[in-house]
């Protein structure tokens, strides 16, 4: 009885093992943890006001996916009117502690995860720096140092190179996100707004009190435009605009912020898209893009990198003309 | 009248807001709080301290509590280590691979994340060493896991066998055990700190001869703060042997760090 029950294990085991070796969409969920640090949840725990809104940017952009995804991008009001007020109504909820965006896009994280990875690995930067920016650290920049090295040990990280954005949405199906939902995508570029913007203002700021009163009026814009989305801005934020100073600081992490802000486009246009008709074909072009364009693995034959100096976007941002995202009282 | 208060002093103890730290709610470990794990891994780097009590009311001799400490760590890629034990009260009853103050040390191997067309996999391998009551010999427990989601609802199972090292008695030598479950994250889309959990399982009986004890149980798990998360559950073995437990009960705590 023992050697058959011993058997049926092996068969199985091997059943098991040759189904998932030789099945196309094999892949391994390699989930990291943050790097740990004494800054962990400072943020959180010191600046909750502005950690509640970063709570409720993560419910967009998974959100957004799965709807795009499930209803083909076909159904501008389900996008547009429902998807979009889903979204406002949970970032009106304040929570407390970041969504699980697996539970929020559980088809579009079957569909792509290793570019779902290369977000959360992303936006785990963002939470570091944050929570640095918000610590009376002696040394921010040492610390700075320690979680740019940790995230690009990791196989997942966006390049820290410039890319040329402006032709990274020249792509035969970019900008069918923004044209088809200006709406929803000029709330996706207010996130981005949010994202960077903070960071010059954080510094600025000598202690927690002046930093809880300078990110005020930030937080008043960053919902004036989710009220009245900026439909106007045809280019996404950027960093250096926003945030000069950090990004003159660190470079190499206002790149990172930069394309991947601009990577969540390109996969909203590629959900978007009439000319990638299946799902398949969506999964292939996100990750042909994610690891060919986008990772930093890719950068000796990466054709998107610039060199120093050179503009990585077209600059004409009307946004920035009309003083929307650099002007706002919080600079 | 005893086993009615005892019973009642079980679900108060239910109603009070005991921390279980968890790691992350959504990510089911075994016992946290009823017998389910899917394939999924604590993300590589992360520690974990998980803890629970458990109660057992069985319809013939005493009523158990049972001390479920663990520590997972992500020591690998798609791989976590685990130290556990069960101590329970009224040690010298307990049959089987889970001897009172057994050290089981384990490791559980995620092979695949979920896709369109595959499900999740997971192996885990685990050795119970005989530093408990009453224990004898290495066991060892083999099993397979398997996550498949259909929306929000993930449906899990797991299918076990384990080898006593040194079975005594009328114990047997390995017994196999099985358990399905489906879990689902409450809440959406305003909340996405909880998660239901059911689960119905069999086990083969850890004495020749006996019926196997097959039952069902319900739990939640729920996020208190970045880094803890709390459980409870409850359940039934309405089929087995006369020692069966006709009611159990768990809280718990997760923390991660």
């Amino acid at each position: 009885m023992r050697i058959r029950q011993l058997l049926a294990l092996f068969c199985v085991t091997i059943l098991i093992a040759g189904v998932t070796g030789a099945c196309t969409q094999f892949e391994q969920r390699d989930k990291r943890f943050y790097y740990r640090a004494l800054w962990n949840f400072a943020l959180r725990e010191n600046l909750r006001e502005l950690d509640i809104e970063f709570n409720g940017v993560d419910f967009g952009h998974s959100h957004l996916y799965e709807n795009l995804l499930l209803t083909g991008a076909q159904n501008v009001p389900v996008i547009e009117e429902r998807a979009r007020k889903e979204t406002l109504r949970f970032i009106d909820s304040r929570p407390v502690l970041n969504p699980n965006e697996e539970a929020i896009a559980p088809t579009y994280m079957k569909l792509a995860w290793k570019a779902q990875n290369t977000f959360d690995e992303a936006h785990a930067l963002h939470r570091a720096t944050y929570d640095i920016y918000v610590s009376d650290l002696a040394d921010r920049q040492a610390a700075i140092r320690k979680v740019l090295a940790f995230y690009q040990d990791s196989e997942y990280a966006i390049t820290a190179k410039r890319l040329d954005h402006q032709r990274l949405d020249t792509f035969p199906y970019s900008k069918s996100f923004r044209r088809k939902f200006p709406l929803f995508n000029a709330t996706i570029w207010s996130y981005h707004y949010l994202q960077v913007v903070v960071y010059d203002v954080l510094a600025a700021s000598p202690d927690l009190l002046s930093k809880q009163k300078a990110v005020a009026p930030i937080l008043r814009t960053y919902h004036a435009y989710l009220d009245q989305p900026p439909v106007e801005w045809t280019f996404m934020p950027m960093t250096e605009e926003l945030s000069p100073k950090f990004a003159a600081e660190f470079p190499e992490i206002a790149n990172v912020f930069n394309n991947l802000h601009m990577m969540h486009d390109n996969i909203s246009d590629i959900l978007t898209t009439d000319l990638l008709s299946t799902w398949e074909e969506k999964r292939k072009k996100i990750y042909r893009v994610t690891q060919a364009y986008y990772w930093a693995s890719a950068d000796a034959t990466n054709p998107f990198i610039v060199g120093d100096g050179q503009p990585h976007h077209s600059g004409s941002t009307p946004a920035m003309k009309s003083g929307a995202p650099g002007g706002h009282s919080g600079h | 009248m005893d086993r009615y208060i005892t019973r009642i002093a079980i679900l108060l103890l239910l109603m009070v807001p005991t921390v279980v730290w968890a790691l992350d709610h959504d990510n089911l470990d075994p016992n946290r709080p009823i017998a389910i794990e899917d394939a999924y891994v604590v993300p590589k780097g992360e520690i974990g301290v998980e803890g629970g009590i458990l109660f057992s009311d069985r319809k013939q001799g005493r009523s158990r509590f049972v001390f479920q400490p663990q520590l997972i760590i992500g020591a690998f890629d798609n791989t976590q280590l685990e130290l556990s034990s069960d101590v329970q009260t009224d040690p010298r009853s307990v049959v089987g691979d889970d001897k009172s103050g057994n050290l089981t040390v384990g490791a559980l191997y995620n092979v695949n994340t979920e896709t369109l067309s595959l499900p999740a996999f997971a192996a885990r391998v685990q050795l119970g060493l005989p530093t408990g009551v009453s224990a004898k010999g290495v066991d060892t427990a083999l099993t397979g896991v398997m996550t498949r989601s259909y929306g929000r609802w993930r449906t899990h199972v797991n299918v076990g066998y384990s080898f006593l090292g040194s079975p005594q008695g009328q114990e047997r030598s390995g017994t196999y055990r099985v358990v399905a479950a489906v879990s689902y994250p409450l809440g959406y889309p305003t909340s996405f700190n909880d998660t239901i959990i059911a689960n119905i399982f069999t086990r083969q009986s850890d004495l020749v001869g006996q019926r196997n004890p097959t039952g069902v149980g319900i739990g939640l798990r729920h996020q208190v703060s970045s880094r803890v998360v709390v459980d409870a559950g409850l359940g039934s073995e309405f089929i087995g042997p006369a020692d069966r437990s006709v009611f159990f009960s768990t809280v718990g705590l997760s923390v991660g760090f």
